[in-house]
């Protein structure tokens, strides 16, 4: 049994270097000794027909609109898949097209796929930084935002709590959304490889579906040190940054 | 006249600043000049005979800013030009204090400009330039520029600024739209590389978007680029010129020299003249240069941006025996060197760097081997120098701009660019 690792749309969505989480899954699989393999999907006609984990990054907004109609042509299979629990992550503008809608400050909006609760929102000004979130069934996840927009309509089923940042914003202390096996996020770039309790959980929940077993390889726990590092050096960052505006 | 309390204000405190830190430079007493004389930067960028040219865009500025000085200066032009550190207002002042005269005039035909995408459109504010040259727009840091239309919005404004000429990279297609877009009066004028030159690359460019088509008719062209050599034409003369280093990169930027040279200087540009000095800018290895440092020799690598990490990992020697991995803290957010690929450095000694555990943690992932990871960069140049030379090759250090200054301060090496 291969797992099939798909990177949605990277031509269009990987500003930040997001789309190569699916890459950290594929790395993280192979180091586990299982068969699995990596597929870019730019149009439909790309997509394998067997499909274990799904990643889509985040884009420009100048591309929301290119990247929806893309999106449009697999409006299907995204629901098949986020309803039979095929593990989803979704970051940035990528989350965003995946919700029911964005908002302009102009007024005008974007459809979304409808996929997960909630739309994007305008806020005042754009948010980049550190971002740090204590999720239930992930753990303390780290990383970065840079977004222009807020998230509301994912009260009751936040990712996490925003610890440092800004995350979901309009004062709901509350980060990302997750349904089932879908997470949509602002924590951008390598989040996966720098939230490994994150990427083994999709893993597995990848794994567990295709009928195999992932227990993580030992290249993932020398690797893993290094995301720990970096961890430890960004949550101290974080919060002398967090404290000196806090004091 | 008017100047001249501020530029001796100016003066002093440039000369506390040597008393405090001999030999280094300071951007201390430009921002004194700016704030107590604000339109001294203005004005005097403004006043040159000849007009200022600026040079812009997210990657290879400071190369072409350096071919553009060399042409005019062999063409007999009395050129001011500021070090690529001084792109910002202030290091701009203190450049141009060095320089000026007591009533703070600066002496030279032309002024050449290396301007930072991200400051320019401000420092532009009120000048008037002659001549803008835009590179390419590449996402670039991702925590300051946050996409490409920003950064092309960013250039858009720096370029509005030139009276007479536009001069743009053709295969960039953020900066063709933007050449569309120009003040009437004003001539663009065009550089680029041929379909065959595109087509030797194995990953293209490294622009955000590249134009679908080679640009036709008017305009300076890479024709074809081997090892050290490129030709050049411009419709006219076809010349044939050594580039200081091996790269598609390097022939577009004197491409972009050559183009803005013919336009500053117009009926008094020689093919050939521009030729034999772009021949003569001394060779860089890698992106950066080789140095004899205890004893040993030793490649320097720089990396800015995640298309110059690019061409420059590419251009390491695959199994290059020893090699230092250094990120410092001027990459706040490293997510956006992640879509890149340093695979082909197979191993990699020592990782070190403010950034060491981030940039370990994407090397592996790359499927580079570590040594080992050493946040303390003194302690990782002293122990990486310490070893013996290499079998074959050279030790090579790979650094963000932050790792090699301080890795130039603690091997005691001048002029941290």
């Amino acid at each position: 049994m291969t797992l099939t690792i798909v990177s949605l749309l990277p031509g269009l969505q990987n500003t930040n270097g997001d789309a190569e989480n699916a890459a950290v899954l594929a790395a993280r699989a192979k180091w586990a000794a299982l068969a699995v393999q990596l597929v870019a999907v730019e149009s439909h006609a790309d997509l394998p027909d067997r499909v274990d984990a799904v990643v889509l990054g985040s884009g420009s907004d100048a591309s929301l609109d290119s990247s929806r109609a893309v999106l449009l042509t697999m409006h299907d299979e995204l629901r098949r898949w986020a309803t039979e629990g095929v593990p989803m992550l979704a970051v940035g503008t990528g989350w965003e097209l995946l919700s029911w809608g964005i908002e302009r400050p102009d007024g005008t909006g974007i459809e979304g796929l409808g996929i997960v609760p909630g739309r994007a929102v305008p806020r005042r000004s754009r948010i980049t930084g550190d971002l740090v979130v204590a999720s239930p069934r992930f753990g303390i996840l780290v990383g970065f935002e840079n977004h222009s927009r807020d998230y509301v309509g994912a009260e009751g089923s936040p990712l996490g709590r925003v610890r440092v940042g800004s995350g979901n914003g309009r004062d709901s202390a509350q980060e990302g959304v997750v349904m089932g096996n879908v997470v949509g996020t602002h924590l951008h770039g390598p989040v996966l490889a720098k939230n490994p309790a994150l990427a083994d959980d999709l893993l597995g929940s990848a794994a567990a579906r295709a009928g195999v077993e992932y227990r993580p390889g030992a290249q993932a726990s020398v690797v893993d040190g290094y995301a720990e590092a970096a961890r430890e050096a960004q949550l101290s960052r974080a919060r002398a940054a967090a404290s000196a505006m806090n004091p | 006249m008017r100047y001249a309390p501020a530029i001796l204000v100016g003066r002093c405190v440039r000369f506390a600043a040597r008393l405090r830190k001999p030999g280094g430079g300071s951007a201390v007493p430009g921002l004194i000049v700016n704030r107590i004389a604000p339109g001294y930067l203005k004005r005097t960028l403004s006043g040159f005979p000849q007009g200022l040219v600026v040079v812009s865009g997210s990657s290879g500025k400071s190369t072409t800013t350096k071919m553009l000085v060399a042409i005019l200066r062999a063409h007999s032009v009395d050129v001011f030009t500021n070090p690529s550190t001084a792109n910002i207002s202030q290091g701009l002042t203190s450049a141009l204090l060095e320089r000026a005269d007591w009533r703070g005039r600066v002496p030279g035909d032309v002024a050449v400009l290396e301007m930072d995408e991200g400051h320019g459109a401000l420092v532009m504010q009120g000048v008037d330039a002659r001549v803008v040259t835009l590179m390419n727009v590449m996402v670039d840091q991702i925590d300051r520029f946050h996409d490409s239309e920003m950064v092309a919005g960013m250039l858009g404004r720096i370029a509005a600024r030139a009276g007479e000429t536009v001069v743009v990279n053709a295969d960039d297609a953020y900066l063709e739209r933007l050449a569309g877009r120009v003040r009437p009066g004003v001539d663009v004028r065009r550089f680029g590389v041929s379909q065959d030159v595109l087509d030797s690359t194995t990953r293209g460019l490294g622009y955000t978007e590249t134009t679908p088509e080679r640009f036709e008719g008017d305009g300076v062209r890479v024709e074809s680029v081997t090892g050290r050599g490129a030709t050049i034409s411009d419709g006219r003369s076809t010349v044939s010129i050594e580039l200081p280093a091996r790269g598609v990169h390097y022939a577009v930027d004197a491409a972009a020299a050559y183009a803005t040279a013919r336009a500053v200087l117009g009926d008094r540009f020689s093919a050939d003249t521009a030729a034999r000095a772009l021949s003569e800018i001394p060779a860089v290895f890698g992106r950066g240069e080789r140095v004899t440092v205890r004893g040993h020799e030793v490649e320097f690598v720089l990396v800015q941006n995640p298309a110059s990490y690019q061409l420059n990992i590419d251009s390491i020697t695959p199994g290059t025996e020893q090699l230092l991995f250094a990120m410092g803290s001027d990459v706040r957010d490293p997510s956006y060197f992640w879509p890149t690929d340093a695979a082909s450095l197979g191993r990699v000694s020592i990782v070190s760097g403010s950034k060491a555990a981030e940039a370990a943690l994407m090397l592996a992932y790359d499927g580079v081997v570590i040594d080992r990871v050493e946040p303390d960069l003194a302690r990782a140049l002293d122990d990486f120098l310490a070893a013996p030379a290499p079998g074959s090759g050279v030790k090579t250090i790979v650094f963000t701009a932050d790792a090699m200054r301080r890795t130039r301060a603690h091997l005691g090496l001048r002029g941290a660019e």
